[in-house]
């Protein structure tokens, strides 16, 4: 039986803050769906089981030559993963896009983020010497990462062209469980488009 | 715009909260058995002390069973906790529960009798038994003996260690793993020391011994286990999950994962022991005492079966522990504790014979992680809880 839990729109309200914001600025704006995995790092790509994902960000350009561009994205996901956690995060990310001539980007990028998870399930707290229900506030966790992806321009002799790409994604999740499990390894299988706002 | 308009209704969706199954009370009925005694036992406001002082560190529910075979007084059972935080199920001490790993014993019992039947030996090589298939690249699974198994002598890998089977079991936490699966994981991995130069607990080991059972047999080995072991000892709380991996009255698990004592229904979690013989048993505290002491008084072995699960070979990494047959030896404040335990997540249990007290001590929670575990299987827990028993 599901409940909806009201107290966890904010998430959703935060979302449509940064929707409304990206898309009002003078950079491209990017969306992305993807699979997170708990995983070692560089295991492969996993799409099953299905803890699916979204994102919205954008790339603030910061150098750009004829076959390169370094520039930093801001990013906001949401991470659904039915036996565990939802979570939402923030990502800084410093990417490194090298352009080939027919329209295809490599793309590298590493960065740091902030992750606020929540229980899917009921939580059970301590307290007086018995465990009761309580309502989660949730958990706070650092999220370095790093990623490395493919993209296909549609302009090829313009990095901001409207992009399609995939990546993947590595990121760890710390502090985990303290004492116990220090830090968690995750994956993101992604893919997404960039839209130019040119 | 797709994106915009569908985004926020699968996270609308999700940010549901999953309550917990609505179970009726009447599912955990259950009877206490004639021989057990509780409030008629002349120690049971010291045992129940004893209970209720660990579930007030923190732990969900506990059940216990103490039997001092030097006296006349039958087993004392008892429990203290919840069976159910969700429905508010106080736990009894004839519910039934994980006790994971505890079924090693009755692995290496049930291997022992074969071996006393004549159908095996303990120093022939495990993979006379095996496939080809469970020995591909296990380093030492060829060459490991039955008894090198059975000890935890082999060297072989432990897949639970394994940081890819760990994440792997994390990520599909209601997956129903079989054995090959789960062996996939130790394949590849170097093995941790020549078979016979030491000892190194691994779940390997039992899930082979599981197939050399079924090898000689012929039937799945935990079948076996109810034909020499839970009908012959009357172990009526007593099943394997592959038979049925959650009965409906099984006490509900909990884990501590972030060691916060916040805890959430892990129920439904341990696939990865339901079709193995290295973990997998539903039972409880009453019916390990009753398996334990079939043990100890050689009713289900014999002498020489006794003398060889008794051998104890010293661990390089761990000075008090002692590895038998199926049997550890802890080296406690009070003397020698002959035991096993056993994890499943959310779950947790112990059984243990005091020689030199004549008493039987078996415990289960339904707890496990995070902070739970000191409280329940640190050395010092186990310590704690012979004391108080012995007081």
């Amino acid at each position: 039986m599901h409940m909806r839990n009201l107290f966890h729109f904010p998430c959703v309200f935060i979302l449509a803050i940064a929707v409304f914001g990206t898309l009002s600025a003078q950079n491209p704006v990017e969306i992305s769906v993807f699979n997170e995995s708990t995983s070692v790092p560089f295991s492969g790509i996993s799409l099953k089981p299905l803890h699916p994902g979204v994102q919205i960000g954008t790339e603030i350009p910061w150098h750009e030559t004829n076959h390169y561009r370094t520039f930093l994205s801001i990013n906001l996901r949401y991470i659904f993963h039915k036996n565990l956690y939802r979570a939402i995060a923030i990502n800084l990310e410093l990417g490194y896009d090298y352009k080939m001539d027919f329209g295809a980007t490599l793309k590298t990028g590493i960065g740091v983020g902030y992750l606020h998870s929540f229980n899917v399930k009921e939580k059970y707290r301590f307290e007086a010497g018995s465990y009761s229900k309580k309502a989660d506030i949730g958990n706070s966790r650092f999220t370095p990462l790093i990623s490395f992806g493919l993209g296909y321009r549609f302009n090829p002799d313009n990095f901001n062209s409207t992009e399609l790409f995939a990546k993947q994604q590595y990121w760890l999740e710390l502090p985990y469980s303290p004492g116990f499990i220090p830090l968690m390894s995750h994956a993101n299988t992604m893919v997404g488009a960039k839209f130019s706002t040119e | 715009m797709v994106f915009i308009l569908i985004a926020p209704v699968f996270i609308m969706t999700t940010c549901a909260v999953v309550e917990d199954e609505i179970v009726a009370i009447a599912t955990y009925v259950c009877e206490i058995p004639p021989e057990a005694k509780n409030l008629d036992h002349p120690n049971h406001a010291k045992y129940q002390a004893l209970l209720d002082e660990i579930v007030a560190q923190g732990v969900p529910g506990i059940m216990m069973t103490v039997y001092n075979q030097a006296d006349a007084d039958g087993p004392w059972v008892g429990s203290g906790g919840k069976a159910d935080l969700k429905n508010r199920v106080d736990l009894k001490p004839c519910n039934i529960t994980r006790v994971g790993s505890t079924v090693k014993m009755l692995t290496a019992v049930t291997l022992l009798q074969l071996v006393e039947e004549g159908k095996l030996t303990l120093d022939e090589k495990a993979a006379v038994y095996l496939s080809d298939q469970s020995t591909r690249d296990i380093e030492n699974a060829k060459t490991a003996t039955i008894r090198h198994l059975l000890q935890h002598s082999s060297g072989i890998y432990n897949y639970i260690q394994s940081a890819r089977f760990q994440t792997a079991s994390l990520n599909d936490l209601t997956k129903e793993w079989k054995p090959q699966e789960l062996l996939d994981y130790a394949r590849g991995r170097k093995a941790n020391f020549s078979p016979g130069t030491d000892v190194d607990y691994s779940n390997t080991n039992y899930i082979l011994l599981g197939e050399v059972i079924e090898k000689v047999e012929g039937k799945p080995f935990y079948v076996v286990f109810q034909e020499r072991i839970f009908h012959p000892l009357n172990l009526s709380f007593t099943s394997f999950a592959a038979v049925d991996p959650v009965p409906d009255n099984i006490i509900r698990g909990y884990i501590d994962l972030y060691g916060k004592l916040e805890v959430t229904d892990a129920t439904h979690f341990s696939g990865w022991d339901y079709y193995t013989a290295d973990g997998g048993l539903i039972s409880n505290p009453y019916d390990l005492q009753l398996f334990l002491r079939a043990v100890i008084n050689r009713e289900i072995i014999s002498d020489l079966s006794f003398a060889e699960m008794t051998e104890w070979v010293s661990s390089s990494s761990n000075k008090d522990i002692f590895y038998g047959l199926g049997m550890f030896k802890m080296v406690t404040k009070f003397g020698d504790a002959y035991m096993h335990s056993g994890d499943a997540i959310g779950y947790y249990a112990s059984m243990l014979y005091l020689p030199e007290h004549e008493i039987y001590i078996s415990w289960a929670v339904n707890g496990n992680y995070g902070k739970i575990d000191e409280f329940t299987q640190s050395k010092k827990a186990i310590e704690f809880i012979i004391k108080k028993v012995l007081e």
